[in-house]
């Protein structure tokens, strides 16, 4: 009996050692969640093992990241996913991790869309109601440009024209947009089409402006071939002829391309082993139309980065935080929207 | 092959839900790993995850009224009078009693739930942020002042809930309440804190009236007599059920409410309904009434996951990312005209919660004996249990330290006759009403609230009732 027992022990020891481990930083209910147990689903598949998803959510969904960067990374079969929403708080708050000290698996180069009602799109000096969270900060402050101009000062934009209402969680916020309670709302392609669309065919809402897909070699916004509706620098030069520019713009691009171009993305620690393996089972599973059918079906389709392309895109991140856009941007979070941010001179060395 | 499915779901379900520390959310989390074994079949997979949420509903009720433990926050309005009927050796009346209750409203509301779903888009559409706000503030003032009759004891115990609750990071981000540890950033976690609240203080009662019950009493017969009797109170107080199940529909439509608020006006409205009874020494109508809002909550709870894709609970928000895994995006239009779906989850919902009531029944007559247990049976395991959930947060020595805490919180409260269940529900509705009071003074005026009816008639319901409780003192005391 006690030998059954100690086989039995040993089997399934074994299989979990041998498992890999996602750590994903968000609770189970949340986008990125549902989204890496698709893709995981399908990456298993290619790689021939299994991968066990653990939760780590914590205050503003950084304790996966930090236990990560502390300890976590340190064991070859441990693997992050990261959310927009760490790649603004690396930017604005004291945060522990640091993507640099990581190698890139694979990530997804994301557009966000903003719809409006009819009543508010496309015209300047109108009172945006729109929903507050420090995932926003990259359409509200291309919102607050498109109301000042290349004239008014921002922040004085800012405090006249939009209302930012927080509190909200996404449910909360989408409901809110259908009621009319708020007038701008945000999504990704996939859920844009889920709960923006069906308002736009009723004709009382419409696509408003994206931001555009990040090109990781120049560094600029590129069209998005699902939205032929123009880009928000696209839209801003429509509205005033002259293209938006300074330090106000300069962060928030620096923002936007921060949370929407790693906006999913695999991590393991510089060095690790099994990189490349995890690596090639990826490229596998994008080559494999039936995983590529599973997955698009699902959670909409992105641009895959895989391998260097990836870390060359942390590279060409690193090199749009200048001193004058970082503090730009901080001071806009902490002064006007009111979080908790902190200005981290050691990120623009 | 659609029964055997929804048999499995049951069981599972079931299992789930008589876990002091599971539920449905949790249920449903363990399910993305089998989910690609549907994949020929999806309607296959609808039916299990929809029988697992009826089944877990149901079941929830029976560690509150067996152990004075809630086996999920909503079964917490429930423990009240039932815990106190197990007392007084009616555990299987007051368990009857409860499944009978919520499977009945589960079955009506869940018809009117998918036989009507398209119709339900504008009452949704009605509740704004100021009525979402009122209800807060409705379901405050019912388990304030007409759920105790120590209501100055109940409103300090609201204010610590709501002070526990708001522990964390605030809207901008910034840290509150949490005296510099890092740890408590991300709140006060559920489990320690109900956990801490209800069960470490029964264990402790237990402990010290040990002596009393030291040897299993063996008690034959009589059960299946209560659970007759417990089928028979739900007829006759089937007014109150069926508020129950009214309040718990209407609240299951609003996304974010949760079940522990729909459970606690079903309460109050029953005590307040029935002004010449004594509740919270086992009255079996606080049973009834309660439990009618558990299942109709959760039948309604689809309308606005189906509709717009928006959770109306958290396990809506679960169910959502296994049917987006079986290829069904809920609230697209796609799913909207998917007759087979929509047949696969009633069937699923409405059937698995008679199967559930059926297992429940045989349930309740054997597990009755667990009120008569002495303490030395079960103290170790649900301390065992209690501790290992716990833990599943960090596994660091703060989860321990938090639900040792709230232990002594419990302890305290208890004897001194702080309303538990004041301060569980402050906690729970404590994110809420900070953030509807925010989003209410940014996005509305004076004016504008005086020109909606539906939150006006709510202000009123809440003048009501305080003036109810004030000149007419509820009898309650439990704490």
């Amino acid at each position: 009996m006690l030998r059954i027992i100690l086989i039995a022990m040993l089997f399934f020891t074994t299989v979990a050692k041998a498992d890999y481990i996602l750590i994903v930083p968000q609770k189970p209910s949340g986008g990125t969640s549902v989204w890496s147990q698709i893709v995981v689903a399908e990456w298993e598949k290619h790689l021939g093992e299994k991968i066990i998803i653990k939760y780590l959510p914590g205050a503003r969904d950084q304790m996966g990241p930090n236990k990560f960067q502390n300890e976590l990374r340190f064991d070859d079969k441990t693997i992050l996913v990261s959310h927009g929403g760490n790649g603004i708080s690396y930017l604005i708050e004291p945060v522990e991790y640091n993507y640099l000290d990581w190698d890139s698996i694979g990530h997804m180069n994301l557009n966000i869309i903003v719809g409006a009602q009819e009543q508010v799109a496309n015209r300047c000096c109108q009172k945006i109601k729109f929903s507050a969270g420090s995932g926003m900060i990259p359409e509200i402050m291309a919102i607050t440009m498109l109301m000042a101009g290349p004239e008014m000062d921002p922040y004085k934009a800012f405090n006249e024209y939009i209302t930012f209402v927080k509190g909200m969680s996404g449910s909360e916020r989408r409901l809110a947009f259908i009621r009319g309670d708020l007038t701008a709302t945000r999504e990704n392609p996939a859920a844009y089409k889920k709960h923006v669309m069906p308002l736009i065919e009723k004709g009382v809402a419409m696509t408003w402006f994206h931001h555009g897909i990040l090109d990781t070699q120049s560094g600029n916004h590129q069209e998005d071939p699902n939205f032929t509706e123009p880009t928000f620098e696209q839209l801003y030069f429509n509205m005033y002829g002259v293209s938006a520019s300074g330090d106000f713009y300069n962060a928030y691009k620096l923002v936007k391309s921060w949370r929407d171009s790693i906006q999913k993305a695999f991590w393991v620690n510089k060095g690790n082993p099994n990189k490349q393996k995890l690596i090639d089972a990826l490229n596998k599973m994008i080559a494999d139309p039936e995983s590529v059918a599973a997955i698009e079906k699902k959670v909409g389709k992105y641009e895959w980065k895989v391998g260097q392309d990836g870390n060359d895109t942390v590279t060409l991140l690193k090199s749009l935080i200048t001193p004058e856009a970082l503090k730009t941007l901080v001071d806009f979070a902490d002064v006007e929207l009111g979080y908790n941010s902190v200005y981290k001179e050691e990120l623009t060395k | 092959m659609e029964i055997v499915f929804l048999l499995l779901g049951v069981i599972y379900g079931l299992i789930v839900g008589l876990v002091p520390a599971a539920g449905a959310t949790t249920g449903l989390i363990t399910l993305f790993g089998i989910m690609p074994y549907f994949a020929s079949d999806p309607y296959l997979g609808v039916i299990f995850c929809v029988a697992v949420v009826a089944s877990s509903t149901t079941g929830d009720s029976f560690s509150g009224v067996l152990l004075g433990i809630p086996g999920a926050n909503s079964a917490a309005a429930t423990m009240v009078d039932g815990f106190p009927m197990a007392q007084n050796g009616e555990a299987s009346r007051a368990l009857s009693a409860a499944i009978t209750s919520s499977t009945l409203n589960g079955l009506f509301f869940g018809s009117l739930t998918f036989l009507f779903l398209p119709y339900y888009t504008n009452i949704v559409m009605y509740m704004g942020v100021p009525e979402l706000w009122g209800l807060v503030v409705l379901a405050f003032v019912t388990v304030g002042f007409v759920s105790t009759k120590n209501y100055i004891r109940s409103i300090i115990a609201i204010v610590l809930g709501v002070t526990f609750g708001l522990v964390g990071v605030d809207a901008n981000n910034v840290a509150r309440f949490t005296l510099g540890w890092q740890y408590l950033e991300d709140g006060i976690q559920i489990l320690p804190f109900v956990a801490g609240l209800f069960a470490i203080p029964e264990l402790w009662s237990s402990w010290k009236t040990r002596s009393a019950t030291d040897d299993v009493e063996y008690w034959y017969g009589g059960t299946w007599k209560q659970i007759k009797q417990g089928i028979k109170d739900v007829f006759v107080s089937w007014k109150d059920s069926l508020r129950g199940g009214m309040i718990g529909s209407f609240i299951g439509l609003l996304p974010g409410l949760g079940g522990a608020m729909a459970d606690w006006l079903a309460y109050g409205s029953t005590v307040a309904s029935n002004p010449n009874e004594k509740f919270g020494h086992g009255n079996v109508k606080g049973v009834v009434g309660a439990e009618g809002a558990n299942n109709s909550q959760k039948a309604s709870s689809f309308i606005p996951t189906v509709l717009f894709g928006i959770p109306g609970a958290p396990f809506a928000a679960i169910l959502m990312g296994l049917f987006l895994y079986l290829g069904i995006d809920l609230g697209s239009p796609e799913t909207f005209y998917d007759d087979k779906l929509f047949d696969s989850m009633a069937f699923a919902f409405l059937v698995g919660t008679i199967i559930t009531a059926l297992i429940c029944y045989v349930l309740a007559y054997y597990s009755s004996y667990i009120a008569k247990l002495p303490y030395k049976f079960y103290f170790p395991f649900i301390l065992i249990v209690i501790v290992w959930a716990t833990l599943q947060y960090t596994g660091g020595w703060e989860d321990i330290a938090v639900l040792t805490i709230f232990s002594i919180v419990g302890i305290i409260a208890k004897k001194y006759k702080f309303s538990r269940p004041a301060l569980l529900i402050g906690f729970l509705l404590s994110d809420r009403i900070y953030s509807l009071s925010y989003q209410l003074t940014s996005l509305h005026t004076m004016n504008d609230l005086i020109t909606r009816p539906i939150f006006l008639f709510i202000l009123l319901s809440i003048i009501i009732i305080l003036y109810w409780s004030l000149t007419k003192r509820s009898k309650l005391d439990y704490a």
